[in-house]
């Protein structure tokens, strides 16, 4: 695969724009799944574990989300 | 603030949510404001976003398609693989800088605050030099300036 050079302000613009755009794509990434693990009865922990996070940072950012599509959250 | 402007603005920015939602954005970003003005049936806005082919579905394609040139600059294709659809969070998500920017540029645009007009908030989001608004209408073909400037006509006519 060719790999990209990061010469001169030509490209700036575009690797500007894709910092943002990652995150995007991370965060959908992390939401959806997110929500196949615990759809599939996995517990907050391991998916904490799995994703490098604490089991509240996890819970925080996605119980309330999960909760009001119907989700069965398993505790542990 | 005029408060036809006020009325305008609110009712943007809760389409906007959703349409951040809908994208699965943590936050309402200036290309949500504009997504949002695109869906609403206010006449000026209309008439020149019209005249340049920019539908609620050509704004979404132009976006799309910046989304995927700005993650190919760093060699990623989200066309790759296939995410299953994730929920949704309820409640409004928050402004993020863009659309703030584009908010008060709208505001900044007039000398008096009682010549406000929808339409402002578009001319608002079009002052952008650089972002995501302004890649997506580059690479829908869009000339800005003279997007900008076919406004300011409508916005004085």
């Amino acid at each position: 695969m060719r790999k990209t050079v990061i010469t001169g302000g030509r490209e700036l613009p575009d690797l500007l724009a894709a910092v943002g755009a990652l995150r995007r794509l991370a965060d959908q990434v992390e939401d959806a799944a997110v929500e196949q693990a615990m759809r599939s009865g996995w517990s907050w922990p391991r998916v904490a574990e799995a994703r490098g996070v604490t089991r509240q940072a996890v819970h925080k950012k996605h119980a309330r989300r999960l909760i009001a599509a119907g989700v069965e959250l398993r505790r542990r | 603030m005029s408060s036809g402007f006020g009325r305008y603005v609110h009712e943007i920015v809760d389409r906007a949510g959703l349409e951040a939602k809908e994208d699965g954005s943590a936050a309402t970003e200036a290309q949500h404001l504009l997504l949002a003005i695109a869906a609403e049936p206010e006449p000026i806005t209309h008439r020149v976003l019209d005249a340049f082919g920019l539908d609620h579905h050509a704004i979404r394609v132009a976006l799309d398609r910046e989304f995927e040139r700005s993650l190919g600059a760093v060699g990623v294709t989200p066309a790759a693989f296939e995410l299953p659809r994730a929920s949704v969070e309820r409640g409004r998500p928050r402004l993020a800088a863009s659309a703030k920017l584009a908010i008060e540029r709208g505001l900044g645009s007039v000398e008096r605050k009682g010549d406000l007009r929808p339409a402002h908030l578009l001319l608002g989001i079009l002052q952008a030099p650089v972002g995501t608004v302004p890649r997506a209408l580059d690479l829908a073909g869009v000339d800005r300036d003279d997007l900008r400037g076919r406004l300011l006509e409508a916005l004085q006519g």
